[in-house]
C-alpha cells in the first residue's frame, strides 16, 4: 500500500491543511493542540470499500490507502496505486549477487590464493555456479524483503490511524479508507462529503498520537547497563588472548590447537612405514619446482654433458628427476669426492688402506662420502712424499704452485693458516705438474658458466643472509676461511682439524671456478665440506654463488666501479685507513728500535 | 469483485465448452498424415543407420533407425507424463486456479494409453540384438573389455524379460492413474457430484509417489540404459523437470489456440495465462538446475565412466547442441518469461511456449541420439546428416501429430473444461493482484 511517512507528518502546509481540534469526548484539557494527518472511513464490506475506493481515486485524490482485514483483489486499481519498482529493485540485487559471487571466487582462487582444488583450473566457471546461484537468491531476496521496507517506510512502531479505538476493528471485520492531508486536492468539508457519499457511516480526523512520546529514564539506565555488561565477556577474552598465564589456556578460540596434525618427524599409525612426514612420491615433481631445469639443479649444462657423457646425464635425469636416491648418491660422491689417488679410489676398502694415518676421521665418515675422506686429508698432511700419480688434480692445486706460500687454494691444502707453522703447502705444487694424465670429473664436467638467476640486489641480499646463516661460521664474513669454528678449532689446536678455503683465490674466481661448480660444490660439499643440498633452498643456494662473487670482486675493485656519488666517502676512508697504517706502522718501527737498543 | 459485471458459470452444454469445430475437422488430417510421416521419417532414419558397423570408427550410426523412434516416443511421453503430474499436483494442493485449463491438462494424460500401443516397436528392438539399447548384443561385455562379473550382475537388471515386465508396470501405474482421474473427472461433468473431488484429492497423494518412482525407473530403463555402462541417479529427475516443463508449455499452447478457436473465452482469463506463465519461468530454471547439479557432479567428480556420457556431447554436432542447451534452453527463455509483462500477454507466452516445446525435442534428441554411435570411445556421434535431421523431425512431427489427432479425437467427444468442477468459480474469478 501507499508509502506513508510518519517522519514528514508535521510539515505539511499549515494554511492548507492544518487543523485545531478540540476533542471533547476523549481529552478533558481544552488547551491541547492536535495535529490532522488526513481522514478516515470507515466501511462495512469489501464491496463498498472498492467502490469508495474508485470514487477518491476518481475524484483526483493520490495519497490514499486502504486498510482491511485481509488482501483484497484489485485494490490497487481501485486506488490507482501504480505499480511498485520492488521488481526491480529484487532483479539489481540478483543481479549483483551474480557479479560479487563471480568476480569475489575468481578473485580469490584464480588470482589472489591460486590453488588448484580437485585438478580443475584456477578459474573454473561450473565450479563458481553453486555459489554464484546462492549469492543470487540471497540478494535478491534481500532486494526484495528489505526494499519492501523501504517503500512501505517500515520498521514503523507507531501510525497515527491507532488513536481512533474503532480503528482496531481493521484487523476483524471492518474496512478502512484513508485520505492524508497531504494530498493537493485535500480539503476537509470536501473530503468528508465525498465520503458521505459513498456511503460510509463513520467519518473522523486521524489525529497525531498524544500520548508520551519520551522514553523513560530507567530504560536509559537499563540499556547502558546491559551495554556495560556485554563488554566485560569481550574484554575477559581479551585480556586472556595478549597476557600470559602459567596456568593452562582457556581456549576462547580454538585456533588450531587441536587440530590432529602432525609436527615434523613425529610418528603416525596412519600410514604403513609410521612416518608423519611423507616423502616426495616417486616419479612426481613438486608444485613450484617443476620450472627449475636440470641445469638449475646441478649447476651443469646437461646438454653438453650429454654430448660427452651419457650414462652421466642420464644418472643425473635419474637423480633429481625422478627420485632415483640410489643414482644421486652415487652423484653426489663422485661431485663432492676430492682427487683421492687412483689406487684407493678403486678399492673398496681404501678407508681401510688410508685409516692408518687418519683414523679418527675414518670413523666419522659416512658412506657416501667415506671415498673423500681419505683424500681430504691427505693431500694436506701427507701429499708431500705422496704419489698422487692418476690424481685428478683438481684445478685447485695449481694455483698452490703458483703461489704456494700464500695462498693455499682449496681446504685439501692445509690452508694458509697453517701454512704459517706447517711448512708443507709449498709441497703440494711438485704434485700438481706430474698428474695431467688423468682429469677428474670436476675438470671435465660441462659447469654452468654463469648463474642462471637474475643477479639483482634482492638476490644479492638474499644470498648475503645465507652466506651469513651457513658459510659465515668457518669460511669468515669476508670469506678469508677464519671463521668461529675455525679459530676456535685453531686455538685448541686439533690436529685433524682442516681450515677451510680462503674464497678470495684466484683458483675460485669465476674464470677458473665456473659459477655452476661453485654451486655444485655448496650443494654437495667437497672432501671436508658436507653439501648444504638438503639445509638451504636451491634458489637461496644459487643467491650464494652470486653473492660469493661479489665478495671476491670487492677484493680486486678499482675505483671506476664505484658508483660516483659514492666515490668521495670511499676516498675519505682509504685515506684514513691509510694514515692509520702509517701510523701504526711508525709505532710499530719506533717500538722496534726502542727493543733494539734495549738489547744492545 | 473485479470491475466487469458478476461473472458466471455458464451451463454445461454452452458451446464455449464444446471443441470447436475448426479444430475438431483436423483430428482426421492430423492423424492419418501423423501416421504417414511417422512411418516415412522412421524409414528414412532405418536408411541412414543402415550401413553402420556396430563397432567400428564409421561416421553411420548404426542404431539411428530406432534411436530417432525412441527420440520422437520420449518427447511425447515426457509431455504426456508430465501433464499427468501438472493433474496430480493440482488434485493434491487442492488448486483453484487451475480448473480452467484442467482438462486440456487431461487430454494430454490420457493419451499414456496411445503411448503403451506406441511403445511396441521399442519392445520389438529388442529381438534384433544391438538395434537399439547395446546392452542387447551378447558379446556386448567382451567387445568393451568389461569385468564379466560386473556384467553380469548387470546383465541381471538388464535384460529383455525383465525390461519388458517392467515397462508393463510402468504403463500399468500410468493407465490406473490416468484413467482414474479421467474418468473421474468427466463423471463429474455429468453427475456433478463433489464426492469425486475428494476422491481424486484422496488419491493425489500416493498417486504423486507412485509416480515419481516409475518415472524414474522408466527413465532410467529407456534413457538411460542407451549406455549401460553410464549411471546418473538423477536421471530419472532430469527427465521429469523437461517433461514438466514442456507440459506447462504445451498447456498453455493448446489452451490458447482452444481459445483462438472460439471455446473457453470468458473463462480462461489473462490469470491463468499469468500463471501458466510463472510455471514455466520457473520450471525453466528447474530443469536448467537440474541438468546443471548432473553434470557439475560428474564433471567435479571427473571419474572416467561418468564424465564418458557428456564427453560424447561435447564433440561434433553434440557439442553445439550442448551451448545451444545452456544459451536457448535456459537463458533465453528464463530471460524471455521473466518479466510478468510477458506472462499476462497470452499471445506473446503462447509464443515461448510453443518454442520450449522445440527446445524440449532439442533436449531429448541430445539425450539420445548422440548413443546410436557405432561403440568405441573414439567414435564422435553425428546428427545423420540432412538425412537423418530430416528423418529424427519427421518422426516427431509425425508422433506428434498423430497424438494431436487423437486427443482432438477424444476432445470431440467431451467438454473442454470440467464443467461442474466444484471450484470452477472459483477459479473462473481467479485474480492474481
Amino acid at each position: 500500500m501507499l508509502g506513508w511517512d510518519v517522519a514528514s507528518a508535521g510539515h505539511f502546509n499549515e494554511n492548507h491543511s492544518r487543523f485545531i481540534s478540540m476533542d471533547q469526548k476523549t481529552m478533558s484539557e481544552t488547551k491541547t493542540e492536535r495535529i490532522v494527518h488526513g481522514i478516515m472511513a470507515e466501511f462495512t464490506s469489501v464491496d463498498s470499500l472498492l467502490d469508495a475506493c474508485r470514487r477518491v481515486r476518481d475524484a483526483g485524490y493520490t495519497k490514499t490507502d486502504a486498510y482491511t482485514p485481509f488482501p483484497v483483489h484489485g485494490i490497487d486499481r481501485a486506488l490507482g496505486i501504480k505499480p511498485t519498482v520492488l521488481p526491480w529493485i529484487a532483479l539489481a540485487g540478483g543481479l549483483s549477487g551474480t557479479l560479487i559471487a563471480l568476480s569475489m571466487q575468481i578473485w580469490m582462487n584464480g588470482i589472489d590464493y591460486k590453488y588448484i582444488i580437485s585438478g580443475k583450473p584456477f578459474i573454473s566457471l561450473p565450479a563458481f555456479m553453486p555459489v554464484a546461484f546462492e549469492l543470487t537468491i540471497l540478494l535478491a531476496s534481500f532486494g526484495a524483503f528489505f526494499g519492501m521496507w523501504a517503500l512501505n517506510g517500515l520498521p514503523k512502531f507507531s501510525n497515527p490511524m491507532f488513536t481512533d479505538p474503532r480503528f482496531d476493528r481493521a484487523t476483524d471485520d471492518r474496512f478502512f479508507l484513508y485520505i492524508d492531508a497531504k494530498d493537493e486536492r485535500y480539503d476537509a468539508d470536501g473530503v468528508r462529503n465525498l465520503l458521505t457519499e459513498t456511503g460510509s457511516g463513520y467519518i473522523n480526523e486521524v489525529v497525531e498520537d498524544d500520548s508520551p512520546k519520551e522514553v523513560p529514564k530507567p530504560v536509559f539506565l537499563v540499556w547502558g547497563l546491559m551495554v556495560a555488561f556485554s563488554i566485560v565477556p569481550l574484554l575477559c577474552i581479551l585480556t586472556m588472548r595478549v597476557t600470559n598465564s602459567s596456568r593452562p589456556r582457556f581456549h576462547v578460540f580454538f585456533d588450531m590447537d587441536f587440530s590432529p596434525a602432525k609436527d615434523a618427524q613425529q610418528v603416525t599409525s596412519l600410514f604403513y612405514d609410521n612416518r608423519a612426514m611423507r616423502p616426495d612420491v616417486p616419479g612426481t615433481v613438486a608444485r613450484g619446482q617443476l620450472s627449475e631445469s636440470l641445469d638449475m639443479m646441478t649447476g651443469i649444462n646437461v646438454e653438453e654433458l650429454a654430448q660427452q657423457n651419457a650414462p652421466r646425464a642420464e644418472r643425473l635425469v635419474r637423480a633429481y628427476l625422478q627420485g632415483d636416491e640410489q643414482a644421486k648418491a652415487e652423484e653426489v660422491a663422485e661431485v663432492s669426492e676430492q682427487d683421492p689417488p687412483a689406487d684407493e679410489a678403486d678399492a673398496d676398502a681404501a678407508e681401510e688402506g688410508s685409516s692408518d694415518e687418519q683414523p679418527a676421521q675414518q670413523d666419522s665418515a659416512d658412506d657416501a662420502s667415506a671415498e673423500d675422506k681419505p683424500a681430504e686429508d691427505k693431500p694436506a698432511e701427507e701429499k708431500p712424499a705422496d704419489d698422487q700419480p692418476a690424481a685428478e688434480k683438481s684445478a685447485e692445486d695449481e694455483p698452490g704452485k703458483e703461489e704456494p706460500a700464500e695462498n693455499p687454494p682449496a681446504e685439501e691444502k692445509p690452508a694458509e693458516d697453517k701454512a704459517a707453522e706447517e711448512p708443507t703447502p709449498s709441497e703440494s705444487s711438485p704434485q700438481a705438474t706430474g698428474n695431467a694424465s688423468q682429469p677428474s670429473v670436476m675438470e671435465t664436467t660441462p659447469w654452468l658458466k654463469q648463474n642462471p638467476l637474475t643477479i639483482d640486489a634482492d638476490l644479492l641480499a638474499a644470498g648475503k643472509k645465507q652466506f651469513g646463516i651457513y658459510c659465515s661460521v668457518c669460511h669468515g664474513m669476508d670469506g678469508r676461511g677464519n671463521g668461529l669454528v675455525n679459530r676456535r678449532a685453531q686455538a685448541k689446536g686439533f690436529d685433524t682439524w682442516v681450515p677451510p678455503a680462503s674464497l678470495h683465490q684466484e683458483t675460485l674466481y669465476a674464470d677458473q671456478y665456473p659459477d655452476g661448480k661453485l654451486f655444485s660444490t655448496i650443494s654437495n660439499g667437497i672432501r671436508k665440506m658436507p653439501g648444504y643440498a638438503s639445509q638451504i633452498q636451491l634458489r637461496d643456494r644459487w643467491a650464494i654463488v652470486s653473492y660469493v662473487r661479489a665478495l671476491q670482486m670487492s677484493q680486486n675493485a678499482s675505483m671506476e666501479m664505484v658508483p660516483e656519488s659514492r666515490r668521495e666517502e670511499i676516498e675519505r676512508e682509504v685515506t684514513q685507513v691509510k694514515a692509520e697504517l702509517e701510523r701504526q706502522a711508525e709505532e710499530a718501527a719506533k717500538a722496534a728500535a726502542e727493543r733494539e737498543k734495549k738489547s744492545s | 469483485m473485479s470491475e466487469h459485471a458478476a461473472p458466471v458459470v455458464k451451463p454445461a452444454d454452452d458451446p464455449a465448452f464444446q471443441l470447436p469445430a475448426s479444430l475438431a475437422s483436423l483430428q482426421l488430417p492430423l492423424m492419418s498424415g501423423g501416421l504417414f510421416a511417422l512411418v516415412v521419417g522412421v524409414g528414412l532414419a532405418f536408411l541412414v543407420g543402415s550401413g553402420g558397423a556396430l563397432d567400428q570408427g564409421s561416421n553411420v550410426m548404426p542404431r539411428f533407425g530406432f534411436s530417432a523412434y525412441l527420440t520422437a516416443f520420449m518427447y511425447v511421453l515426457t509431455i504426456v507424463l508430465g501433464s499427468l503430474f501438472f493433474v496430480l499436483i493440482q488434485h493434491l494442493v487442492r488448486a483453484g486456479w487451475s480448473v480452467v485449463v484442467r482438462r486440456v491438462a487431461e487430454f494430454m494424460m490420457i493419451m499414456v494409453i496411445p503411448m503403451a500401443i506406441l511403445f511396441i516397436p521399442i519392445v520389438f528392438s529388442l529381438f534384433f540384438e544391438g538395434s537399439l539399447y547395446v546392452w542387447t548384443i551378447p558379446d556386448f561385455a567382451e567387445r568393451l573389455h568389461l569385468d564379466e562379473s560386473m556384467w553380469n550382475t548387470k546383465k541381471s537388471f538388464l535384460n529383455g524379460p525383465f525390461f519388458v515386465i517392467r515397462a508393463v508396470i510402468y504403463f500399468g501405474i500410468w493407465i490406473a492413474m490416468a484413467l482414474f482421474y479421467w474418468r473421474g473427472s468427466t463423471g463429474q461433468d455429468e453427475t456433478g457430484e463433489r464426492a469425486a473431488t475428494d476422491r481424486m484429492q484422496y488419491w493425489a497423494g500416493p498417486c504423486v509417489m507412485l509416480f515419481s518412482l516409475s518415472l524414474t525407473f522408466a527413465a532410467f530403463d529407456w534413457g538411460m540404459s542407451l549406455a549401460p555402462m553410464w549411471f546418473s541417479t538423477m536421471f530419472g529427475v532430469y527427465i521429469f523437470a523437461g517433461g514438466i516443463l514442456a507440459a506447462h508449455c504445451a498447456i498453455t499452447l493448446a489452451t490458447y489456440l482452444l481459445q483462438r478457436a472460439g471455446a473457453l473465452r470468458q473463462e480462461v482469463t489473462v490469470e491463468h495465462y499469468h500463471d501458466l506463465g510463472k510455471y514455466i519461468f520457473g520450471f525453466v530454471f528447474f530443469w536448467t538446475y537440474i541438468s546443471f547439479s548432473q553434470y557439475l557432479l560428474i564433471w567435479y567428480g571427473n571419474i572416467p565412466e561418468e564424465t564418458e556420457w557428456f564427453f560424447s556431447r561435447q564433440r561434433g554436432i553434440f557439442g553445439y547442441l550442448s551451448l545451444a542447451l545452456i544459451f536457448l534452453h535456459w537463458m533465453l527463455p528464463f530471460v524471455g518469461t521473466m518479466s510478468r509483462h510477458v506472462r499476462r500477454r497470452p499471445g506473446l507466452l503462447a509464443c515461448w511456449a510453443a518454442y520450449i516445446l522445440v527446445m524440449h525435442f532439442v533436449d531429448i534428441y541430445w539425450i539420445i541420439m548422440p548413443e546410436a554411435r557405432a561403440l568405441g570411445h573414439e567414435v564422435v556421434p553425428t546428427a545423420g546428416g540432412v538425412l537423418g535431421v530430416l528423418a529424427s523431425v519427421l518422426c516427431v512431427v509425425g508422433m506428434g501429430s498423430l497424438v494431436l489427432g487423437l486427443i482432438l479425437r477424444v476432445a470431440g467427444g467431451n467438454r473442454v473444461a470440467p464443467v461442474r468442477d466444484p471450484r470452477l468459480m472459483e477459479s473462473i474469478v481467479f485474480e492474481n493482484i
